[in-house]
């Protein structure tokens, strides 16, 4: 063989030697393992760690509010519609992309730091399917949330894990309560309030008389755990039980306290009284238009007053009245009072 | 003599010159051969190639699919939502795995108006870019009728993107989904290009290209994708058409479906239900 020959063929030999280290090196071992891509990329992409969790590992903390979910209408598996916990809380085991949950930043991961998400504005999170928008199908309960409850947080009225149970009046009156038993716990009261809850001229209690009975409930259970402050309520509140308290409540509900004059008349006054954004919850003469409301029919002006002093002051808190009591001045305040001061028991 | 003398000079020139060639031909053979016996090629030749490394999952049991009831969307965009924190995608209002769009027919116009949840007017409505809701619009129209279709990646069997990709960092894995090796990824978007549902886009930051993966970290888990489990309303359908009691397999037995803009070849695995013409 010419030795120009062979040294062309010692070449194309070390050529492709060379051809083939250099594959090896460069390209990954599990290229074409399964087809023209690298083999181990499959695994890895499917390494990562989900962050969704689903409803079973929340139940697995949180039995009571998965049971109330899952007897509600936000887990209706027989038309599909089913409202996960993580649709509104978030994912489980994750990140909280817009920070739009109370609780946050306490950190990512749930529930390594023992914080639930709970949604901030509920108002916000309920009509991003519940608002009437064009393009939502007809059998999406929807609402339009400018005529719906002033705008108010849906959560006040409606409990989220299961909608159509309301908060309030509608959950007492499951709760129960025996006015007759209610009507021989009630000595200690009687001296501030008078044996029937209506608060006449020179006693210093509010009126009781036909106050919501969950309103009333809820009140006694406040003062007893200090959650109200009331050094005489609280000394009255620490000696009764919970069927004590659900007694008592429901013999004062069951009280007559007639209203006042009611009317366009006297929502003109309110409204002159700057009693406006009272009416819409208290109504105009202090019978509240939803159950979930307190009455404040028969309420000494005093009382009234000092309610609002309370809730604008922090010893009492409530998601609506706190904001309200705080944008009233001290003359906002009086009028307020005076206005539904003016409403007594007939 | 001397003409005759030379030609025989040229033939065996000529043999000779033909054996060596041939010889070189042969050890580019054997070049060739060693190449192609690497380790990949050589276990998928001796038996079939194993199921990627993934615990407790064998690709070849599975055939995923998606389905889509634009008829039960309510345009909520959790499932735009969930998507962005399940895979980590960017919180802007320019870059989603997943979306949803809004097709409003206006009386009297010949063509719908389609806006999705990255329309200013919409953003401007969330009030932020990283929450998304859709604005209620076209109060002062007629609308004639009016629909939500969530769109995603469909996971074509035949992939145009996988086709254009100049290094095969895309490709269709055994299970039916269409992924992105991030590793081999070069970013030059060809596979951007070619996509015809613009599925896929750039991440800027990584210099990769993303999309939607059917959440393949989680359906390996026997999870559901992220917008599937949120779905409030079973708008989005998943599961797997080897099993034939699977959602999908049901879904795809009750309902004649639809899949985007059939004419490209692609042949789509995300079936829709209740869309429209004017759809694509």
């Amino acid at each position: 063989m010419p030795r120009h020959i062979r040294r062309l063929l010692l070449v194309l030999i070390g050529l492709g030697l060379v051809a083939v280290a250099v594959r090896n090196l460069v390209v990954d071992r599990s290229f074409y393992e399964y087809g023209h891509y690298r083999g181990n990329a499959v695994a890895e992409i499917a390494r990562d760690k989900p962050k969704f969790q689903g409803t079973a590992y929340c139940q697995s903390c949180h039995a009571a509010e998965y049971d109330t979910w899952a007897h509600g209408l936000h887990y209706s598996p027989d038309t599909a519609r089913i409202v996960k916990c993580e649709v509104c809380h978030g994912p489980g085991g994750g990140r909280d992309p817009g920070q739009n949950y109370l609780h946050a930043a306490t950190g990512p991961v749930h529930p390594g730091n023992l914080k639930l998400a709970v949604p901030a504005d509920t108002t916000a999170l309920c009509t991003v399917c519940h608002e009437q928008i064009v393009g939502r199908p007809a059998e999406q309960r929807q609402i339009v949330s400018g005529e719906h409850a002033g705008g108010q947080q849906c959560s006040l009225c409606h409990d989220a894990h299961a909608p159509l149970r309301f908060k309030g009046a509608l959950a007492a009156a499951a709760a129960g309560g025996n006015p007759a038993a209610g009507q021989r716990k009630t000595a200690a009261c009687a001296p501030c309030h008078g044996p029937t809850g209506v608060s006449a001229a020179g006693l210093i209690g509010p009126t009781l008389a036909g106050q919501n009975r969950a309103y009333l409930a809820a009140a006694l259970a406040a003062y007893r755990s200090g959650a109200r402050k009331n050094p005489i309520m609280l000394g009255v509140a620490s000696v009764l039980s919970n069927s004590d308290i659900e007694d008592i409540a429901a013999f004062f509900a069951s009280q007559k306290c007639a209203a006042g004059p009611g009317g366009a008349a006297q929502l003109a006054a309110a409204r002159a009284a700057g009693a406006a954004m009272c009416a819409s919850c208290h109504g105009a003469n202090g019978v509240p238009t939803g159950a979930a409301w307190p009455s404040l029919l028969g309420q000494s002006t005093d009382y009234l007053q000092g309610a609002l002093r309370s809730y604008a002051g922090g010893d009492r808190s409530h998601v609506v009245m706190s904001a309200i009591a705080k944008s009233l001045d001290d003359a906002g305040t009086a009028k307020v009072a005076a206005y539904y001061g003016g409403a007594a028991c007939k | 003599m001397d003409d005759e003398t030379s030609a025989d000079e040229v033939q065996a020139g000529r043999r000779a010159f033909l054996t060596c060639f041939g010889s070189a031909l042969a050890g580019g053979a054997v070049a060739a051969t060693a190449t192609a016996l690497l380790p990949g090629p050589a276990r998928a030749a001796a038996g079939g190639a194993p199921s990627p490394a993934i615990p407790d999952y064998d690709w070849k049991q599975h055939q995923w699919a998606f389905g889509v009831d634009a008829r039960k969307c309510i345009g909520c965009l959790r499932c735009v939502e969930a998507c962005k924190a399940e895979n980590e995608v960017a919180l802007d209002a320019h870059h989603f795995r997943t979306w949803v769009e809004r097709y409003v027919y206006v009386e009297g116009e010949d063509a719908p108006r389609i806006d999705s949840q990255a329309d200013p007017v919409n953003i401007a409505a969330s009030g932020s870019e990283q929450h998304y809701r859709f604005a209620n619009r076209y109060q002062d129209q007629k609308v004639e009728r009016a629909f939500f279709v969530p769109k995603l990646c469909n996971h074509c069997t035949h992939p145009a993107c996988v086709q254009v990709c100049p290094t095969g960092a895309t490709f269709k894995t055994d299970d039916g989904v269409v992924l992105i090796d991030h590793t081999y990824c070069i970013g030059c978007q060809y596979c951007v290009q070619a996509c015809p549902y613009g599925a896929r886009f750039f991440n800027v930051e990584k210099k990769v290209t993303e999309k939607c993966t059917w959440c393949y970290h989680r359906i390996t888990k026997g999870l559901l994708p992220a917008c599937v489990e949120v779905c409030p309303t079973g708008a989005r359908i998943f599961g797997d058409r080897r099993d034939k009691q699977s959602p999908i397999s049901r879904f795809l037995a009750e309902n004649r479906v639809d899949v985007l803009k059939p004419e490209t070849g692609n042949a789509p695995n995300v079936f829709y239900v209740g869309i429209d013409k004017d759809v694509r």
